[in-house]
Formats: structure tokens, C-alpha cells, sequence
């Protein structure tokens, strides 16, 4: 923020900084020190009191060094030269009698973040390691690791890492907690600290000397440790056990994650139980006062309920949402209430759901409706009838979410579509925004023949389109009008007539006008040709099963626990299913190395139409048809693996969409995955792949990058 | 734990003060918090994690505050929120009430405090008692600084000092108990669950050892005893100074507690209890005129309330708040827990008087009836 008058009191300051009455004054001068630290945090640029303030510094007034120290902090960076004043004074006060000067001095020498004054700072540093006074132990050894920080690549003092590691046994617990913190940093290309049975044995009993942060820090450190025998897990667990009732969620949490790494490998039983036993701490911290706290708590229930689907069931009460909650709980809250549904508990849930329907802010309405959506895919009838119920209140926004929910459904569920059909009867009325009404027609095209309304409405949508202002909906309108023509010609004919020509003639988006020639021009080749593009499956019931969805294995995602990723995934969206993960990694075209990819086997059933495709690589770019390279496809084919669509040879950038399913032939037993791929050639060297899968598996992904690269290696000495 | 540097800003995302604790995120980010804070909000994405290139900004609100942590490691997420209430208790114990005056006002204590609150990104001494012995607001009166050390920080036991000492040696112990109800809209008791918090107000000079009693029902069951009425406790959460080893093997709450007010332990006390107080409401609305709101608390009481409307109406649904009833009733429990014994024993053997309080509470979500 511009100051006005800053320079004017800048140099006042000067004036009064430099007068040798204030300067013999202390409370005076005091005060005249503070006024410059309350300006500068109000944003002036006070830099040019360097000299005068470093002057300053030399005083017996604590709380003016303190202030000084903070100016001096900030500006450091910009006078190098001038801080190398300020080193004598520091060094004169790490000889105070007073052990809070020392550490203040000690701890300030190296905030200054200058690479310059390194070798000044080392001897006081090495001093203070041995200060009798414990505070002053605390900053010297944080000051080591701050030293690392500033000259990374600098060697590594074996002495100090020695001293450090000896300190490690020091009285003070903040001593202790600071010398790994200190190690981590300055080990962290080795690893950090290394963890062996004494160090670990020591640290575990003196856990309950240290404050909440030490307890956290140890219990991270710790997760390095591998027990050496049974015995010894053992009996570390039952000493963890107690903390897991820390009040403090942090070291709640810390414990946990401990121990899911001391269990996840091995130990699958033991591990399971474990996860067993954080359900409750993790409950109540699902309950704790601070919406953070409650929000991080709800991140990590999703995390476990990757590996221990419905567990918790019989607490979903937990998850119901409080009215004052912020909006980002309360979606946090319906996913995990999703997860937790089964046959005792559904009807609660919805009837819970049903209410956050018509919330006043639209955001949490619209989640708890496609919230109902998903558990509709294991209780459709229900669901059906709330969404069906909701389509009476004639709200705009809640349709919308309805019709783009029962969308969703249909193409999982194809059992609902009979509903779906019945419900949708005059909802078009109400519907206003693109994204709702993209929906409507995409169920009207696709189930035309059982909606008796669908060619009136679709000519409603006709009569309007010169209005339409969202080329999707005008996309979305031209197929269904086709696809709706194939099963009731005589209805829709003229209707069909009317938008080609409209389209073609009058539509000003390229995209639109692209789609109508190629659906006109495809009239032309016959109406069995039409048909066998346009109508392609209704549904995919392989999609979206929730219940029995196979569980994770907690090493998946064990070493995320308790950091900041299982919080980031947050808006991700509504699926909280593992996703389709996309691969970006540049490729040479020559084969890797093997790595055991050899068990792998890739198949084309069940094959792929365009239109599944395109649904599953979700809004993925169109690409135009054209000649394939020959000779790639046919490499690509050898390998299994089903080139979808190609650009063109020649023209740049050049892409291909595949597909695959790959296939498990060694001893253990796992699931196909279905791998949707991409391949862009932009010019220079190298291909670049993006890769999606279905469920997420990284040694199948591993495997099928090494079928391609080897398939894209033996076609680049032939045609492309 | 690393973070990278702290914040306070106020509601327009000026910065009072920061701290720049680890110098590898540029303290120009901040500038970008709050533009991306007012962004998510607008897209209903808002949570307490913003991510700027690869900065993630870890934030909570308090009054007319913004309490900012920075950060560009994959840091403990709830570690930090944890330092971040952390200040506000710090703060607040000093200025009574944290907010943009109370900061603007004091912030020599505030660089004070937040220069030993963390060093190098990972919290140092964060307990406002100790914190209290050596900085303090009078300290801005120049009284020649203060040259001790107190012991505390040296101190095994980090939440008590050694050498305190009353004339009158007490211990008040407050039992506080709150109820949560949820109600569905037929009427019928959802969940009901009851939270409840033990404090302590100790003055007791010396290094005293207490040991509390309950009428806990695993205790009973452990000793065997089974007369009276008991309670079984659920996520049980205790001070720092409660000996946490002794309470899972043999119950037993042990500890030396900290000087002052202090909470020793929360439970939730998972029963069905009746509602004490029940709430009806009619709302009926009269066209465009007005609406009569209608409230009808247990036998005693009714309030009819009319409002005269404007004829302009709003097209939207209007949300139906939930009603929230405050009230407190002393000397009762709904749980029936009760305190048995309070033991306490110091070296010099001095006589010392617990003195036991119960209270009942109105909960944080009380009662949310829709009739």
C-alpha cells in the first residue's frame, strides 16, 4: 500500500535516530526505534535507515534488539555490506552473561540469510551446541540446519552431524526434537536421519518428554524405522497405543500414520487391524471444533475407505451435515456418506440427502443430488423416486443437477432408463442453463423411442436454436435430432431437414456447421450407414458399480497419510473413485530396458465404439477421421492395441487415440485394466504419450508403455 | 512441519504483520491469497488449502483476521492448522480479543511472540503460560528486561513451573456437559450424544501430584466393583499432563496439573437422551402480507410473532434456519457422571480442597426441529 508522506517520515526518523539526546535517552530512544519498526510493517520503505539502526543495535535494552533484529532481518539482503557491522555486535552479545540475549543473538545471526557471513556464524554456532543454558542449545542447533539451507551444496561438516547425532541424548526434549529436524535437513540427500534400533528405542521413550510438535516430529521420523523382529513391532504398538487418545488430532493423526507404516508391509492382518483401531480417533476428529481440522479429518476417512470400503457404516450419523457448516465439509461430508451407504443404513442416508436438496446455497444442493445419483447405482429405485420428486419443484438449478444426475445414471444403470424416461415429461420447461440442457437431449436422443414427447420437444429446441447461444447444446441437439430420426423417421424429418439447413447454411461456429455436413453427408450414404454410426450402446454397466468395489491395498496410499496430498485431491470433483489417472512422459521411440513387463498381455475385447471412447477419454479434443498410417496400425494391432483415430500423415501435430485392455498371464491374480492412450508428434524429437486407465494399475501402465514403445519402434524404421 | 512463513491479514488481504521464517517461499505470493480465496468462493470450490503455482497456502479466519500459512513442501496438514489455532490462543491470552486493533496495537509483543513461537518453520515454546513469564506488554515500559530465564523452559514438566505458591491451596473442578440432538423433520430423535469437558481452575503451590476419580464404568468393571450408577466414556481426549500410559492400563487419571485454568480431559457419552427442552414452530404465511411465526417451547412457553411483509416478494426458496436454543442448567448432568474422589499430594504435605461444580449446557447443534 503507497504510504503518503514516506519519505518525509523517513527522514525524520534519521533525524531522530541520529540525535545524541534521544541516543542517551533509552525510553526515548526506544521508542523512537519502535516508530520505525511500526511504519515499515505498515509497508514503508524504511532501507535507508540501515546504518542508523544497526547502531541501534549495540544497547542493554532487550526489547530494543529485539526490534532491531527484526529490521535489521528484513533488509538484511539489501546491505550485505553493512550487516557485516551488525556481525560484531551479535557475536559481542552470544558472550552475555544472560542466556536469552545469547539465544536471541544466536538466533537472529542466522536469519540474516546472508552467504556472506557464513564463516562468522559457524564459531558461535559450534559454541552454543555446548551452552549450558538450554534455550541457547535449541537455536544453535536450528541455526546449523538454517546454514545448510542457505549453502546447499556446501560439505557437510562431520563433526557437526556427529555432535548433532550425540545431541540427540541431551536433556532438554526441544533440544532433541531440534536435532532431527536439524539432521533431516541437513541429510536430506542421504535420506535423512538414519533411524537405527538405539536411536529409534530412545526416541520411543522419551515421546511422552516432548510437546505435541516434538511428538509429531518423532512419530514422522520414526516411520522410517523397520522393527527387526515381530516381537519388537509388537511391542512398539501397544507403546504408541495410548497416543492414538491424544487430544491433540495432529499427534492422533502422527500415530496412525506410524503405525500404518510400520504395518502396511508384510503384515496384511495386523495392518487391517490397525486400520480398525484409527477408525475411532478418526471419528472423533471428524467431530473436532475447527472446520480445518474437521475437513483434514474427512480427507483421511476417504483415504481409509479406499482400502476398508464400508467401514464406518454404522457411524454414517457422523457424516450427517450441520446447518452451519462451510459448504466445503458439507461436500466432503456426502462423499464420504456415498461411500458408507448399505442395505441397514440407505434409507437414512437418503432420507438425510433428500434434504440438503433444496439448501439454499446451490452449491451444496447440487452435491447432494449427485450424491443421490451415485448411490442410485446400487439403489435405484429409491434414488429414482427422490430425483423424480425433485423434478416436481420446478426449481431451475435443481433440474438441471436432476436431468445431468439421471444422465449419469442411465449410462451405468440401464435398468433406470424406464423411469428416466416417465420422469423426464416436461422438465424442458425449466431448464435454462447449457450444461442441464445438454443433458436432456443427449437422454432424448439416446432414448427417443420410449420418451413419447421427444420429437416435439426436440423441435421446441429447433424453432429456438437461432437464439442458442452454446455451440455444445447446438452439437448435442444435431445428434439427438439424427438419432431420434433413425427410430421415429416420420416425426422427425422435417424437423432434421430444418436444422441441417439451418446449420449448415446460417451457423456461424465451425464446429456446428462441421457436424451437420458430416451428419448430411452421411444421410447420403444410406440409412444403415447412419445407423451404424449413430447408434452405438446405451450404457456401460461395467462403470460404476460402488458396492464391491475391489479394495485398495493400504501401501496405495499409505505414504501419503497425514501430509497435504489427501487434502489437494479435494477438488478433484464429485468421483472419488480411484480416477483415471493421466501419464504424461516423453518417450523415446527405442524399447526400455525390461522390467519384468514380460507377464503382461495386452487385448482388444471388449472392443471399444467411437462413442464410449469418447465418453470415457471425457472431453478429450475430436479428432478428425482420416487414412491411418498403415503400417503403424498394423504394428499397433500385432501388439493388441486398437488404433481409434488418426490425423492425417504429413500435417502437424499429428495424434493418435488407442485403446487396450491389459492382461495379467502370471501367478498372481488382478484385474484387467482398460488403458486409453494418446499419441502427439509435434515436430523434433521424441513422441509424446498421454496415457488414462481404468482402474489405476502402475505396473500394467509400466507394461503397456514397454508393448508401445517396442510397437512404435519396429513401425519407425517402415512408414512413419 | 515446514512452514515457510506466516501471515495476519486483514479482511482486504493488506498484510499487518509476517514472519519469514524459512526464506524459500517469496513473500510476494500472499499477494495472490486473497484474489484466489474470493475466486474459489465464487466457484463454490472454497476449502482451507490454496494452491498458487507451488506455493499451497494453509489459512483459517478469526474475527476480522486471516491467519496464513505458507508452504511449498508436502507439509502436515493438520500440524499446521494446529500452530495456526495455536497463535490465536497465544494471541488471545494476551490481548484478551485477537483482531486487527488488538494487533495493530501490540505488534512489538506480536514480532515477540511469533520470533519464539517458531523458529526456522517448526513451532519452539507455544504454551502461553510460560511464554507470559518472559514476554510480556509491560515489557514495553522498560523495566529493565528482564535477565532471568524461567525455569520452564528448561523445565521436564514444560506446562507447569516449579516454585509457585497460594496462601490458600484450592482446585475447582467444573464438570460441563453439552447436548447434541439431531431432529428429523417428522419429529423423531435422530442421534443424540453427549459431549462433555472436565476444567480445572488450580491454585496449588508446589509440584502437587492429583489423581481424579469418576464413576467410570470400565474402571468398576476392572476393580470389580459394580454399585451406582456409572458411564461409559468415548473418545476420551486429556491435557498433556495426564499420564496417558496410566489411564490405559488401569484408568487411573494421574497427573500434575497446570497452574491456572486448564481443560484435563473431553469425553462423548454416546446414549439416548430425551431432549430437555423441545421446540414446535408453525410458520404460516399469509399471502404476501405477512407471515405468523409460531414457537412453542415445552409446557410453559409460546411466542406468536407476526410480521407485517412487504408486497415485493423474493423468487427464491427461502431456507428454513433451524431454531437454536441457548440455555444452562446447574448443578445437574444428563450423563449422571460424577466425580468420586480428587487426591492430592504434594512434599510438603500441605491440606489442599477440591471444590466440584456440574453444569449443563445447550450444544453446538441443538435441536434443529422443522415441524
Amino acid at each position: 500500500m503507497p504510504y503518503l508522506g514516506g519519505e518525509e517520515t523517513v527522514k525524520e526518523l534519521r533525524r531522530a535516530l541520529s540525535n545524541p539526546h534521544v541516543q542517551g535517552d533509552p525510553l526515548r530512544h526506544r521508542s523512537t526505534v519502535l516508530r520505525v519498526i511500526r511504519v515499515m510493517s505498515q509497508g514503508v520503505d524504511v532501507a535507508g535507515l540501515f546504518s542508523e539502526m544497526v547502531k541501534a543495535c549495540a544497547t542493554t535494552d532487550v526489547v530494543q534488539k529485539k526490534l532491531v533484529y527484526v529490521f535489521l532481518c528484513s533488509y538484511a539482503s539489501l546491505n550485505p555490506e553493512l550487516s557485516l557491522l551488525v556481525i560484531n555486535t551479535l557475536r559481542k552479545d552470544c558472550q552475555d552473561p544472560n542466556p536469552m540475549v545469547r539465544s536471541l543473538a544466536l538466533r537472529n545471526m542466522t536469519n540474516l540469510r546472508l552467504p556472506s557471513l557464513v564463516e562468522y556464524v559457524q564459531q558461535p554456532l559450534t559454541a552454543g551446541l555446548r551452552d549450558r543454558a538450554a534455550c541457547v542449545r535449541r537455536v544453535a542447533v536450528l541455526g546449523w540446519a538454517k546454514l545448510h539451507s542457505l549453502q546447499p551444496h556446501a560439505d557437510i561438516d562431520a563433526a557437526v552431524v556427529n555432535e548433532l547425532y550425540s545431541m540427540l541424548r541431551d536433556n532438554d526434549p526441544v533440544v532433541m526434537v531440534n536435532c532431527l529436524r536439524a539432521l533431516e535437513e541437513i541429510l536430506k540427500e542421504e535420506g535423512g536421519v538414519a533411524v537405527n534400533k538405539a536411536i529409534a528405542h530412545h526416541l520411543l521413550n522419551r515421546l511422552k518428554e516432548c510437546d505435541v510438535w516434538g511428538q509429531c516430529e518423532v512419530l514422522g521420523v520414526l516411520q522410517r524405522y523397520r522393527p527387526h523382529s515381530e516381537e519388537e513391532l509388537f511391542d512398539i504398538l501397544s507403546l504408541l497405543d495410548p497416543y492414538l487418545l491424544s487430544p491433540s488430532v495432529p499427534v492422533m493423526a502422527a500415530t496412525l500414520g506410524l503405525f500404518l507404516s510400520l504395518c502396511c508391509r508384510g503384515l496384511p492382518a495386523v495392518s487391517l487391524a490397525a486400520l480398525r483401531r484409527a477408525q475411532a480417533p478418526l471419528l472423533a476428529a471428524c467431530g473436532s471444533a475447527s472446520p480445518e481440522m474437521k475437513f483434514t479429518a474427512l480427507c483421511h476417512v476417504q483415504l481409509l475407505l479406499r482400502s476398508l470400503p464400508g467401514l464406518m457404516g454404522e457411524h454414517y450419523k457422523r457424516f450427517f451435515c450441520g446447518y452451519a457448516e462451510p459448504a466445503y465439509i458439507k461436500q466432503r461430508k456426502m462423499q464420504v456418506l456415498v461411500e458408507l451407504v448399505n442395505d441397514d443404513n440407505v434409507g437414512f442416508v437418503l432420507d438425510e440427502l433428500k434434504g440438503y436438496c433444496t439448501d439454499v446455497s446451490p452449491d451444496t444442493a447440487q452435491a447432494a443430488i449427485s450424491a443421490i445419483g451415485r448411490i442410485g447405482r446400487s439403489y435405484s429405485d429409491q434414488c429414482l423416486e427422490i430425483l423424480t420428486g425433485l423434478l416436481g419443484l420446478k426449481q431451475e438449478h435443481i433440474t438441471s443437477v436432476v436431468v445431468q444426475t439421471m444422465r449419469d445414471l442411465v449410462w451405468v444403470c440401464p435398468q433406470c432408463s424406464e423411469s428416466v424416461c416417465e420422469a423426464l415429461e416436461g422438465c424442458e420447461d425449466t431448464l435454462q442453463d447449457s450444461q442441464g440442457r445438454q443433458a436432456l437431449l443427449w437422454l432424448l436422443g439416446v432414448h427417443g423411442d420410449r420418451v413419447s414427447s421427444a420429437p416435439y420437444v426436440l423441435e421446441a429446441f429447433v424453432e429456438q436454436v437461432r437464439s442458442e447461444m452454446a455451440a455444445g447444446v447446438k452439437t448435442e441437439l444435431l445428434t439427438a435430432t439424427m438419432r431420434v430420426f433413425l427410430c421415429r423417421p416420420a416425426e422427425t424429418q422435417d424437423t432434421l431437414g430444418r436444422l441441417l439447413h439451418y446449420c449448415i447454411e446460417e451457423e456461424a461456429d465451425m464446429n456446428v456447421r462441421d457436424q451437420a455436413l458430416l451428419y448430411y453427408r452421411l444421410l447420403h450414404c444410406g440409412i444403415e450407414e447412419t445407423r451404424s454410426v449413430l447408434q452405438g450402446r446405451r450404457s456401460d454397466p461395467s462403470l460404476g458399480v460402488l458396492i464391491g468395489r475391489p479394495a485398495e491395498p493400504v501401501s496405495q496410499w499409505a505414504r501419503s497419510f497425514n501430509t497435504l496430498e489427501p487434502l489437494r485431491q479435494c477438488n478433484a470433483g464429485a468421483e472419488s473413485a480411484p480416477q483415471a489417472a493421466p501419464y504424461h512422459l516423453a518417450l523415446d521411440p527405442e524399447p526400455t530396458p525390461g522390467s519384468g513387463g514380460g507377464q503382461l498381455g495386452l487385448s482388444l475385447s471388449p472392443a471399444l465404439s467411437p462413442q464410449q471412447f469418447e465418453h470415457l477419454w471425457l472431453g478429450g479434443p475430436q479428432c478428425p477421421h482420416g487414412e491411418p498410417g498403415k503400417g503403424l496400425q498394423a504394428a499397433l494391432q500385432r501388439s493388441h492395441i486398437q488404433t481409434m483415430a488418426f490425423t492425417p500423415p504429413h500435417t502437424l501435430p499429428w495424434r493418435v487415440y488407442l485403446y487396450t485392455h491389459t492382461r495379467w498371464g502370471g501367478p498372481a491374480p488382478r484385474g484387467p485394466t482398460l488403458v486409453l492412450g494418446e499419441l502427439l508428434y509435434t515436430g523434433g524429437r521424441g513422441l509424446r504419450v498421454t496415457a488414462k486407465q481404468r482402474p489405476r494399475d502402475d505396473e500394467a501402465m509400466k507394461g503397456f508403455l514397454q508393448v508401445l514403445s517396442g510397437a512404435l519402434h519396429t513401425s519407425s524404421t517402415g512408414s512413419c | 512441519m515446514s512452514v515457510s512463513a506466516v501471515f495476519l491479514l486483514d479482511l482486504k488481504g493488506k498484510v499487518l504483520i509476517c514472519r519469514n521464517y524459512k526464506g524459500d517461499v517469496d513473500m510476494a505470493e500472499i499477494d495472490h491469497f486473497l484474489p484466489l480465496l474470493m475466486q474459489e468462493e465464487e466457484d463454490g470450490l472454497l476449502s482451507p488449502v490454496l494452491l498458487h503455482g507451488s506455493v499451497h497456502f494453509l489459512w483459517i479466519k478469526h474475527s476480522n483476521l486471516y491467519l496464513v500459512a505458507t508452504t511449498n513442501k508436502n507439509s502436515n496438514a493438520s500440524l499446521v492448522y494446529a500452530f495456526l489455532y495455536k497463535l490465536v490462543e497465544v494471541f488471545t491470552e494476551y490481548f484478551k480479543e485477537l483482531e486487527e486493533e488488538s494487533i495493530q496495537d501490540n505488534f512489538v509483543v506480536v514480532y515477540e511472540l511469533l520470533d519464539e513461537l517458531m523458529d526456522f518453520g517448526f513451532p519452539q515454546t507455544t504454551d502461553s503460560k510460560i511464554l507470559q513469564e518472559y514476554i510480556t506488554q509491560e515489557g514495553t515500559k522498560l523495566e529493565v528486561a528482564k535477565s532471568k530465564v524461567p525455569t520452564t523452559v528448561t523445565n521436564a514438566v514444560s506446562w507447569r513451573s516449579e516454585g509457585i505458591k497460594y496462601k490458600k491451596n484450592e482446585v475447582f473442578i467444573d464438570v460441563i456437559e453439552s447436548i447434541n440432538v439431531l431432529v428429523n423433520a417428522n419429529g423423531s430423535v435422530m442421534s443424540s450424544d453427549i459431549v462433555g469437558s472436565i476444567k480445572l481452575k488450580t491454585m496449588l503451590s508446589g509440584m502437587p501430584e492429583l489423581r481424579l476419580g469418576l464413576n467410570d464404568r470400565v474402571l468398576f468393571a476392572l476393580t470389580g466393583r459394580d454399585k451406582g450408577k456409572t458411564v461409559t466414556m468415548e473418545d476420551v481426549k486429556f491435557h498433556q499432563c495426564v499420564r496417558l500410559s496410566r489411564f490405559e492400563s488401569d484408568r487411573t487419571i494421574s497427573f500434575i496439573p497446570p497452574d491456572g485454568e486448564s481443560e484435563l480431559m473431553s469425553y462423548r457419552i454416546n446414549t439416548h437422551v430425551k431432549p430437555l427442552i423441545w421446540i414446535e414452530s408453525v410458520i404460516e404465511k399469509f399471502s404476501h402480507s405477512r407471515v405468523e411465526i409460531m414457537v412453542k417451547g415445552g409446557k410453559e412457553f409460546l411466542m406468536r410473532a407476526h410480521f407485517g411483509l412487504p408486497s415485493v416478494e423474493n423468487d427464491e426458496l427461502e431456507g428454513r434456519p433451524p431454531i437454536t436454543v441457548n440455555f444452562e442448567i446447574p448443578y445437574f448432568t444428563v450423563s449422571g457422571i460424577q466425580v468420586r474422589y480428587m487426591k492430592i499430594i504434594e512434599k510438603s504435605g500441605y491440606q489442599a480442597l477440591p471444590w466440584v461444580r456440574y453444569i449443563t449446557q445447550s450444544g453446538g447443534k441443538q435441536l434443529n426441529i422443522f415441524i
